[in-house]
């Protein structure tokens, strides 16, 4: 009886132990200064002038949006966004028109006040409305707020938006990190070289092309945060010294696109005491055929060259095995629009590698190619060796059903003007997207008349269903749509679509809180970072 | 004497505005500027503001105009605006120049010292065992380019000593040791290959002197060898190994671009590759021609030298 009441003591007594020391570790600490890494230096510190993860990465602590997608949440939805500068919301007019109620105890990083004035200059500049009296440099985003028709700023502490109709995405694009308020009282000019923002840190130093020191704000509304003292992005450009810096405690946690598997692999091996958390970057590869050229219009033409292509091999040979496949939306179970495995598998081009080949050398003899007349074109893709290696691996898929293409590597400063000026045949490409949302990949990649709509590809009945799905606000029924279209997309060569890259982030084990989410450019806030050291 | 400076001098200044003509059209016949490549990676091209910013980058206007308005502000010290940084062009390069020349003088007194010393041992020891050593080990720094040793020494660093200097360029003022850490490892890396060509030269040449009457004579005298070897032979062989120290600062920059990189140094060399890559002209341009610059005065220096090396030679005679 003795001996058990005891042991009965013993083991409550341990169990309290054991629940403390989990509690203390768990229990976040205040103080410490996180290195983490940049592998350039921001071409400004201007996020809505920026189209860049090396500026949006550093300056997020800096400021804050109205809603954020929760930091500490991989998967970003409607469901994980989080209040900020709102402290909630709501959608009225059927949709038509979306508030939000804003905190009243906020001040900019200069002492001045935050009022709903703030929220109104923020979005009038980015949508160019009327009367703004400061201009962006450039406005990578304007489209993202094109469906906003006015902003109600009456009241300081809560503004509406009014849309010209329901859009369900707005909320999202809103909860991304590419919508930071900016100070009405500030020019938009004078942001691109400093940052004065609400946000949990301050900017403390720049050292051009060197290292940006933010500094915790004491004022910051969030009660107790946030944890760290201070943040240093050390710009490191070399990947090989990044690696190495991380390796020797210099650094505690990589640049957030360290996206190639078999450095980081390697890391860990070398410090076992790494860890290592695979992520998606939201960034999809793809072939673009040019659908301005007559070569390319038959659709029977644009079925024999996804055909061609083996995407399993893609996954292996193209990105080491760093890589799922996937459609037009970002797949499961990173992503929450994406076609179901099910459904991507119909899709030509993911079926039997070698029945489609055959089909494919079927479909070019019928359209007069074949051994004494082979089909010939170049494949353009960017001098970079991630995208040089999955187009090298194209072209030897080509080859299997007869097909004589030449490789055109083309330097990163031209890339894109290139492509928007339509001057390829086929290239290999890579499109990261913003926020896992599809207007955001929509609008962008498959309106007639976009930009980056490399491959021209132009249907009256896809935008009316790409309007179409913008508007249903119930999710189910949208993402019904936003499959429908995914498949059509596909079916119809307007990309065809390989997969989406995954990435690989090793970090020291006492940083806490940094969460990858499936989009690169949403989690820098930084509020909830603390060091267990 | 003076003739011959003068003559030098206005050779230097016609490479100099040589040099500039071809920076300013080379850097303007690769595709694509700076426009571009702003508005073409945002995505959303609005014309009206994409001929705004050029514009008001002054990219616009026909290239011989440019040109002249370069020349002008050189001339008056305005070295232009970073159109990436959109911030004067001198405030992203002079924080920078200090990083490059301490590093290039370091490096360069260590090929000097090393090159020299090993170049005279060697050829004082010809067909030795330690004489064979030395080649090779010259044969080595010249076979492997800086950046490769720089990246070796980084690896060697983390593996067996899981330590690496600081990533963050650390003032002398502030912590001199770690200052020195910091700059040692790249001067290795690039005065080791420097130290191979010079070495070579050295040696080729001190064996050719030590073979003079005059170097028998004085051994015949009864002095010591190493003096011999130091104070006789070695003045006389000196004018090819100066040539070539002049040779090696100019390709020192090339290696610094990389060494710079991979031991994650803020300086001039560095900062080029991404100028050029984003087609900042104004910052790309003035850093060509101030590496020219430092590139003309080296040489100039070292044809002023060989004067005083060599008391025999007499300028403009």
């Amino acid at each position: 009886m003795c001996r058990r009441f005891h042991s009965l003591v013993f083991s409550a007594l341990g169990s309290i132990l054991f629940a403390a020391t989990v509690f203390a570790a768990q229990t976040p600490k205040s103080g410490g200064i996180l290195n983490a890494t940049l592998i350039e230096a921001p071409p400004s510190f201007s996020i809505h002038e920026e189209v860049t993860i090396s500026t949006v990465w550093p300056m997020m602590s800096c400021y804050n949006n109205l809603v954020l997608f929760d930091p500490l949440k991989k998967q970003e939805s409607l469901e994980t966004i989080i209040p900020e500068l709102a402290e909630k919301w709501a959608l009225q007019d059927g949709g038509k028109s979306l508030i939000f109620f804003l905190r009243k105890d906020v001040k900019w990083h200069d002492g001045q006040p935050f009022t709903s004035k703030d929220v109104k200059h923020t979005f009038d500049t980015v949508r160019e409305a009327p009367g703004i009296t400061g201009k962006l440099r450039v406005n990578p985003r304007q489209l993202w707020y094109e469906n906003v028709e006015s902003i109600d700023a009456s009241t300081p502490d809560a503004v509406v938006f009014r849309l010209k109709r329901p859009q369900a995405s707005l909320l999202l694009m809103l909860a991304s990190g590419y919508s930071p308020i900016y100070p009405a009282h500030v020019p938009v000019s004078e942001l691109r070289a400093k940052c004065l923002g609400t946000g949990p840190f301050k900017l403390k130093e720049y050292r051009q092309g060197e290292l940006i020191e933010m500094v915790k704000n004491p004022d910051y509304f969030v009660k107790g945060r946030p944890y760290l003292d201070g943040i240093r992005y050390t710009i490191i450009k070399d990947r090989s010294t990044r690696y190495a810096a991380l390796q020797a405690g210099r650094q505690d946690i990589p640049f957030i696109w360290e996206v190639a598997r078999m450095p980081a692999e390697a890391a860990k091996r070398s410090v076992p005491k790494l860890t290592l958390t695979e992520s998606s970057t939201n960034v999809n590869d793809h072939v673009l055929v040019n659908l301005t050229k007559p070569l390319f219009k038959d659709p029977k033409m644009r079925l024999a060259i996804t055909l061609a292509i083996d995407r399993q091999g893609y996954v292996q040979a193209g990105r080491q095995g760093a890589a799922i496949l996937g459609g037009v939306m970002l797949p499961r179970p990173y992503g929450v629009w994406g076609l179901p495995e099910a459904e991507q598998k119909k899709v030509p081009g993911f079926g039997d590698p070698a029945k489609q080949k055959a089909e494919a050398k079927k479909l070019l003899a019928e359209l007069g190619y074949g051994p004494s007349k082979p089909l010939k074109f170049t494949v353009s893709t960017r001098a970079i060796p991630i995208y040089v290696d999955i187009a090298g691996y194209i072209i030897d898929q080509f080859r299997q059903v007869g097909i004589e293409s030449t490789l055109e590597q083309v330097e990163t400063g031209v890339w894109h003007a290139k492509m928007t000026r339509r001057e390829f045949d086929v290239a290999v490409n890579a499109t990261g997207i913003g926020p896992d949302d599809p207007d955001a990949n929509l609008y962008e990649n498959f309106k007639c008349g976009s930009a980056r709509n490399y491959s021209a590809y132009c249907s009256e009945e896809m935008d009316r269903l790409i309007e179409q799905q913008s508007q249903v606000i119930e999710r189910e029924k949208r993402l019904k749509l936003v499959n429908a279209i995914d498949k059509r997309l596909q079916l119809d060569g307007a990309r065809m679509m390989l997969g989406w890259s995954k990435e690989y982030v090793a970090m020291w084990p006492y940083v806490k809180n940094v969460v990858p989410h499936q989009s690169i450019y949403n989690y820098g806030r930084m509020q909830e970072v603390w060091l267990d050291k | 004497m003076l003739v011959y400076i003068l003559q030098r001098l206005l050779t230097a200044l016609v490479t100099l505005f040589g040099m500039s003509v071809l920076i300013f059209v080379l850097l303007r016949l690769v595709p694509g500027d700076i426009v571009d490549i702003i508005f073409s990676s945002a995505g959303f091209v609005n014309p009206a503001a994409k001929a705004e910013l050029a514009r008001e980058l002054g990219v616009d206007r026909p290239i011989a105009i440019q040109y002249v308005h370069w020349l002008k502000d050189v001339a008056e010290g305005n070295l232009g605006k970073s159109y990436r940084y959109d911030v004067p062009a001198w405030q992203v390069v002079k924080p920078r120049i200090p990083v490059t020349l301490e590093l290039a003088a370091l490096a360069i007194v260590i090929a000097v010292v090393l090159g020299i010393f090993t170049g005279v041992v060697s050829a004082a020891r010809q067909d030795s065992a330690l004489d064979y050593a030395l080649r090779l080990l010259s044969l080595g720094g010249l076979s492997m380019p800086s950046f490769w040793l720089g990246m070796m020494i980084i690896f060697f660093l983390v593996s067996w000593v899981g330590w690496i200097p600081s990533m963050v360029y650390v003032s002398p003022r502030e912590d001199l040791r770690a200052h020195l850490l910091q700059f040692i490892f790249p001067a290795l890396a690039v005065g080791y290959r420097g130290s191979a060509l010079i070495m070579r030269i050295t040696r080729s040449s001190m064996l050719e002197v030590l073979g003079e009457d005059y170097i028998r004579t004085a051994r015949a005298k009864g002095q010591r060898e190493w003096p011999v070897i130091f104070r006789h032979a070695l003045r006389n062989a000196m004018l090819p190994i100066v040539t070539v120290i002049g040779f090696e600062f100019a390709f020192m920059i090339g290696g610094l671009v990389v060494t710079e990189t991979v031991f994650n140094l803020p300086g001039v060399a560095r900062y080029l590759v991404d100028a050029i890559l984003w087609r900042d002209y104004p910052v790309a341009q003035n850093l060509v021609m101030l590496i020219g610059f430092a590139v003309v005065a080296v040489n100039l220096s070292v044809d002023l030298l060989y004067g005083y090396l060599d008391p025999r030679i007499r300028y403009g005679a």
